[in-house]
């Protein structure tokens, strides 16, 4: 009769070209803490938009409380008792936490609310977490674990049975981590039962009482966490298969041409150090949130720094600011392609010659035939399929869209090229696409910085890994020392340096 | 995943690719010509005046000031910034030092002065919402209070008188049959269609107001490409307002008012799309031509006049809530 709180059986997602989810169970019982596990990409989050409503599987089924649900929306998720705290926060500053808890549903008499209903709704809730927090006080005076707290009570005042926190301690400090802390285990003693996604493997020890393990897509294990060593753990996230899918050149680096001394931005990262060579590809590792990001749009120029130069081929740039970035020889591809990538609305052929159009002009105007050949080659070399350089690229594939934005680089000739998840959600024959051109472009005497979350990708492709943690630089691992293991334990933080 | 954003089947021997079209390029594309005709025809069949030459002579010299004024405000509208509130303050300010300096600056003199001041009006918007970041609504609305406040302390708030000159005589008369004002507005189109849609600044404009961050990182100069865009309405504003004093010999701080609202008019009739990106001065073209005959055709079939802002309005609405239609649709894919 004991159903457990929440079983998942045989769920699987597919996106266009990649399998998200493949046949996961997952059983989570009323009263306990599971932990879910695994490397960016392993399926953890299109697990928990399952969970809300707001995928939908197309395979598997979802119990709760034994009985089968079907979750369509987010509403339908909470209705059957399932609340999610997650990373952001969804919080209006100018209100009251009280305000702020009740917000969904304002208990009100006749056509105005009732202040004294929402306070004391909100109290019954702050009461159950213990943590002294005024109902009275406006969110923006609040700390960031504060309003963290109040984004819970908020999930809390519609009574969850099962509780899932998504990331939850990646804006928090250690002493506010505790704090959460204390607030899920008394919610555990209370019977919820509770979901814990983090890739914090220390805190996953911590706080879990067992973990489930995904790996691109699939369930590995589910063990109790008492009797899991760390090790063990993070053999079962990378524990793959190492496919030489990705050919790399035997290149031998050459002088120096990107060199970034000690660059610090308060709050993104400190004291960053490292060299690209001539033919050289490095990886920046690390986890999501870890730097990796900030470092390479600083580099760029994108984002100022506090502290620090960044120097090509021995001249400091003065200065931040894109444009002189681009003009010392430097290139970013974006993670964010439809963010900064891309315009939609102009075609490949606009969007590939944008930072060399002043160059295709006869002093005012742009000379249409010579730019729609440069379009033509690039987008020939590239493979983008249907090479059709007048089509908007907001009508492309992602994976033709990013070799767009790759060609859009290549273009300016650029002597560094950084590399922010360059092959993410796209389909395997563009990610082999982007790698021969990374690799070309090395050979061609580059230099390539590259972040990716995919480990297998980062090994199979760089010279030399540098590994961010939090924000510092945790290790420089050269290729003969490189494994998954080397580069998971300094991006979890268990190389003390 | 909508159809239309499926690759289509490559032709096997040819070399050109397809010219590509959605539902919402046709639409933005032919929407303004058919309105055009269809009014055209409405117009000879109702009002045996509407296709005379001098009629429309007429319509288009009424209505070439508030043009040039649409001109500037679809580089800002493509450009991402939306519009320019202060156009009122600015054409004031360019009629009254036209004529104000005349005794100082002399007939050509003072409208060159006038043309100078609206432009660093322009340019001070431009600074403010290209540089500064603040919100372009918010910050031309300001200096518009902040330069019409100027323009009416300068007359004491009544009206300033000019002398007739050279210039002015010209600037009222027409050359080859066709009005002066006329020519002022087609050789500033002519001169600005390519400037948006040829050169390297126009492909900035229309990358910055697709997608600013991505601009940005592609190295376009984000900043001074809106602040280019206001500078350049603020000139054109100034002009609007010297011809039009010139050609009345007389000004007050008013003269400005309503060009700010009838020149946006015309821009999203015309198809501009006021969230960026997308727009051409030929729609703009079009777009004045469609209101200056609709206001037109009412005046001639002898509706009520004021049914002109109601007949407008109806276009405006249709006009922006198809371009939001056919933008949902293109971003939902």
């Amino acid at each position: 009769m004991n159903a457990p709180a929440l079983k998942m059986t045989g769920i699987s997602k597919e996106f266009p070209g990649i399998r998200a989810l493949a046949d996961v169970d997952l059983e989570v019982r009323a009263g306990e803490v599971h932990a879910i596990v695994g490397e960016n990409g392993a399926g953890k989050s299109t697990l928990v938009k399952i969970l809300n409503g707001v995928y939908q599987p197309d395979a598997g089924t979802i119990e709760v409380h034994g009985e089968e649900v079907r979750l369509t929306e987010p509403t339908e998720a909470r209705r059957h008792g399932i609340g999610m705290v997650y990373q952001e926060l969804n919080l209006v500053p100018d209100l009251t936490v009280a305000e702020n808890i009740t917000l969904g549903s304002m208990p009100h008499s006749g056509p105005f609310i009732d202040r004294g209903r929402i306070a004391q709704s909100a109290n019954r809730v702050l009461e159950m977490l213990d943590t002294g927090l005024d109902s009275r006080a406006r969110v923006a005076t609040l700390s960031i674990s504060e309003q963290q707290l109040v984004e819970i009570a908020k999930v809390l005042r519609e009574d969850p049975s099962i509780l899932v926190f998504d990331e939850p301690t990646s804006s928090l400090g250690e002493r506010e981590t505790r704090t959460l802390f204390n607030v899920i285990r008394r919610l555990r003693e209370r019977g919820i039962a509770i979901i814990y996604i983090s890739h914090r493997l220390q805190e996953v020890m911590e706080i879990g009482d067992r973990v489930t393990v995904l790996r691109d897509g699939r369930r590995i294990e589910t063990r109790d966490i008492s009797g899991t060593t760390p090790e063990q753990m993070v053999r079962l996230m990378v524990g793959r298969e190492l496919a030489e899918m990705f050919p790399k050149l035997p290149l031998t680096p050459g002088e120096p041409v990107l060199r970034v001394e000690s660059i610090s931005a308060t709050g993104r990262f400190a004291n960053i150090s490292l060299t690209v060579r001539e033919h050289e590809i490095v990886g920046l590792g690390g986890l999501v949130g870890s730097g990796r990001t900030e470092v390479a749009r600083a580099i760029f120029g994108l984002d100022h720094i506090d502290s620090g130069r960044i120097e090509v081929r021995g001249t400091a740039i003065g200065g931040s600011g894109v444009r002189r970035h681009i003009r010392a020889g430097i290139a970013l591809v974006p993670e964010d392609r439809k963010g900064e990538g891309i315009i939609p609305e102009l075609s490949i052929r606009e969007n590939v010659t944008l930072p060399i159009i002043t160059r295709i002009t006869n002093v005012l105007i742009v000379l249409l035939r010579r730019e729609r050949a440069i379009a033509q080659e690039i987008v020939g070399r590239l493979n983008v399929v249907p090479p059709h350089v007048e089509r908007p690229i907001g009508s492309f594939s992602g994976g033709n869209q990013q070799k767009v934005v790759l060609g859009k680089w290549l273009l300016a000739k650029p002597q560094v090229l950084v590399l922010d998840e360059p092959t993410r959600g796209v389909d395997v024959g563009a990610k082999a696409d982007i790698h021969r051109i990374i690799g070309e472009f090395a050979r061609d005497g580059g230099a390539v910085l590259m972040i990716s979350s995919e480990l297998p990708e980062l090994l199979a492709v760089c010279d030399r890994i540098f590994v961010l943690h939090e924000g510092n630089l945790a290790a420089e691992i050269p290729r003969t020392e490189m494994d998954e293991e080397s580069v998971m334990r300094a991006a979890t933080g268990q190389v003390p340096k | 995943m909508s159809d239309m954003l499926m690759a289509p089947q490559e032709t096997t021997a040819s070399t050109k690719e397809p010219r590509y079209s959605t539902p919402g390029t046709w639409f933005t594309r032919l929407a303004v010509p058919i309105a055009l005709v269809t009014i055209i025809v409405i117009g000879a069949i109702a009002s045996p005046k509407f296709l005379t030459q001098g009629n429309l002579l007429n319509v288009l010299n009424a209505n070439s000031t508030m043009g040039l004024v649409a001109l500037g405000i679809t580089f800002v509208a493509v450009s991402g910034a939306m519009t320019d509130l202060s156009v009122p303050a600015l054409v004031a300010l360019g009629a009254l030092i036209s004529l104000g300096l005349q005794p100082t600056l002399g007939p050509v003199g003072a409208p060159i002065a006038g043309l100078a001041v609206a432009t660093v009006g322009g340019s001070i918007n431009g600074l403010l919402v290209g540089y500064f970041r603040i919100n372009p609504i918010i910050a031309t609305l300001g200096t518009g209070f902040v330069l019409l406040g100027v323009s009416q302390i300068m007359t004491g708030g009544g009206i300033l008188y000019g002398q007739p000159s050279s210039l002015s005589n010209f600037v009222g008369g027409t050359m080859l049959g066709i009005p002066v004002f006329v020519w002022m507005f087609v050789v500033v189109a002519l001169i600005l269609w390519p400037l948006l849609s040829r050169t390297a600044y126009g492909r900035w404009v229309r990358a910055t107001g697709g997608n600013y961050e991505a601009a940005r990182a592609s190295g376009v100069p984000v900043r001074f490409v809106k602040a280019l865009s206001f500078t350049l309405t603020g000139f054109l504003s100034g002009l609007c307002g010297v011809l039009i004093a010139l050609s009345n010999g007389q000004a007050r701080p008013i003269v400005g008012a309503g060009y700010d609202f009838l020149a946006l008019t015309a821009v999203v009739i015309g198809g501009t799309s006021l969230f960026g990106g997308n727009g051409s001065i030929v729609r703009t073209v079009g777009g004045v031509l469609v209101t200056a005959l609709i206001g037109n055709l009412i005046i001639l079939t002898g509706l009520p006049t004021q049914s002109r802002n109601l007949v407008t309005g109806i276009i405006v609405v249709a006009a922006v809530a198809v371009d939001a239609y056919f933008r949902r649709k293109a971003t939902r894919a």
